[in-house]
């Protein structure tokens, strides 16, 4: 299982190092490497900032900076969601640098220490549930954008939808239960 | 338990969670406590469009185009965006901001604002030159000159000479019809008159042809004039208008209008109709030139001439031309040719008439 598991590994990061090669020859084709790595690294970021909208800005940052770096990126057989997260880890350390006002921050101890952090199951597991979302059902996937991004109360939620509170709570507990039964499934 | 049941107690959960986000959790099953552990982690879910909107920007910025990055934290907070954000309200394509998903470019404004400004520019140019190549009518009345009011409406043309006068007034002449037309003239056209009891009453007539009538008002006057005050003019002689003569107009002599020595209207007489015609006294033969000369060639040319009052032929023009520079000889030997004077009751007067100037090789 374990050399299957190696060979699976090695294909992904061969075939990461082409969409990576491709992306520095015709930057359009950053948008791949986006997607594959957007949830991984908001959830890294997600979970080092106080606000959704520090994540989100921290998350816009690293991607603009990855963008804008890619030609000098060279390929060391490290996954590139790696590379990522260094960018995040140093937009991080940079954040609370300019926040502490001059309270001594080892920066770049901390951003090697989130960096490492990052391989941390915890992180690939809340982005394999962020990526869950988007493949719920539309109707499911609504009820949980409302109820836990803008925190709408299940009375709210039914009167836009048009639906009884009772069939809001429905397809939440759905939604909530399809997330479990996926996460369960990539777990096991 | 039923599932209404487990969707009532895992809401009242995640109702209590979201509104005591680091309170302790309320007791609940198992199952419920698994899916409310998920639900707290579904708390830092980013934003609906977020993700797309972060992609669309780095496709811009991939296609070499700046856009403006989403949501920058310490610049949104910072007093100067805030400021900008109330104006963004207003424009959100100025200021760099807007709601759709698409980044927003600040160039294309100013793009846009610059090519307005050059369409506007070039437009309102088009009219500028337009309006500046749209013949503009004078307004000044004195140069707007129309002989209508000296004439007769039908069937008859502007011929003859003009006339004017005065009684050496500081107004100019007043506003009024011309006087009646005729051949002698035993009183002069005025407006004020001096004798108020003259021995023996004339009617004022002007020297012109006879059939042209002229309309009678109650003022005589000149008609071209929009003074009303009663006045003769500053010129002299007699009639009315600023120049010599006992006409009307601004002529010279006792016609109407312009032009001189009677008749109407800046021409001269034709001859016949009591009108005699210019006898030429002096006439040298004209030169040939070298260019006809050589080729032979010959024939005539005729030229149209007002021969004044003091036999001087003027205003020449070229009514048949004969070409190879016999034209210009032509010109040159007429202009040295004296008349005597076409008359009419005696009396000088300009007459318009052919000249025909012969060019023959013996």
């Amino acid at each position: 299982m374990n050399a299957l598991a190696n060979l699976a590994n090695l294909a992904d990061l061969n075939q990461e190092r082409c969409l990576i090669e491709a992306a520095q020859s015709d930057p359009s084709r950053f948008a791949e490497l986006y997607e594959g790595n957007f949830h991984r690294v908001y959830a890294f970021v997600a979970r080092r900032v106080p606000s959704r909208d520090d994540a989100q800005d921290v998350t816009a940052e690293v991607f603009h900076q990855a963008l804008k770096n890619l030609g000098r990126f060279q390929w060391r057989g490290v996954p590139f969601a790696a590379w990522l997260l260094r960018i995040a880890a140093n937009a991080l350390a940079d954040r609370w640098q300019r926040s502490a006002r001059g309270v001594e921050v080892a920066t770049a101890d901390a951003a090697m220490d989130m960096a490492e952090a990052a391989e941390e199951p915890e992180v690939e597991r809340r982005a394999m549930l962020f990526q869950l979302v988007d493949r719920l059902p539309a109707d499911q996937r609504l009820v949980i954008m409302r109820r836990f991004v803008e925190q709408k109360s299940v009375r709210e939620i039914a009167l836009e939808l048009g639906r009884s509170e009772g069939a809001v709570k429905q397809l939440q507990f759905r939604a909530l239960e399809t997330l479990r039964g996926q996460v369960r499934n990539s777990h096991e | 338990m039923s599932n209404t049941l487990m969707h009532d107690e895992l809401d009242q959960a995640i109702e209590s969670m979201l509104a005591h986000p680091d309170g302790a959790r309320a007791t609940c099953s198992d199952e419920v406590a698994e899916l409310l552990e998920l639900a707290g982690e579904l708390r830092e879910l980013p934003r609906e469009n977020f993700k797309s909107r972060l992609k669309l920007e780095l496709e811009w910025e991939a296609a070499g185009r700046a856009v403006t990055i989403t949501a920058d934290a310490a610049q949104r907070n910072s007093p100067a965006s805030r400021a900008v954000s109330g104006n963004s309200h207003v424009m959100p394509s100025l200021f760099g901001k807007s709601w759709a998903g698409y980044p927003v470019r600040r160039m294309n404004f100013a793009f846009s604002a610059a090519l307005h400004l050059v369409m506007a520019v070039f437009i309102g140019a088009g009219f500028l030159m337009v309006k500046s190549a749209t013949p503009v009518v004078d307004q000044n009345p004195h140069a707007v000159v129309t002989l209508d009011p000296y004439i007769a409406p039908v069937g008859t043309r502007p011929e003859g000479g003009g006339g004017s006068g005065g009684a050496r007034e500081i107004l100019r002449a007043s506003a009024g019809a011309a006087p009646r037309a005729r051949r002698e003239q035993l009183t002069p056209p005025m407006v004020l008159r001096m004798n108020m009891q003259p021995r023996i009453a004339a009617e004022a007539s002007v020297i012109a042809p006879p059939d042209m009538t002229v309309p009678r008002t109650q003022q005589t006057g000149d008609p071209l004039s929009a003074l009303a005050a009663p006045s003769n003019g500053p010129g002299v002689g007699g009639g009315i208008g600023g120049r010599a003569g006992d006409g009307v107009g601004t002529g010279s002599g006792p016609g109407r209008g312009p032009g001189w020595d009677g008749g109407c209207c800046g021409g001269a007489y034709p001859p016949g109709n009591g009108v005699s015609m210019p006898r030429a006294i002096y006439q040298p033969e004209p030169e040939f030139s070298e260019e006809a000369r050589r080729v032979k060639h010959q024939g005539e040319v005729t030229l149209q001439a007002i021969i004044g009052t003091d036999g001087v032929p003027r205003n020449l023009m070229i009514v048949r031309s004969l070409g190879m520079g016999l034209d210009e000889k032509a010109l040159e030997a007429v202009r040295t040719w004296r008349f005597e004077p076409g008359k009419m009751n005696g009396r000088a007067v300009a007459v318009r008439m052919n000249v025909i100037v012969n060019f023959r090789l013996y």
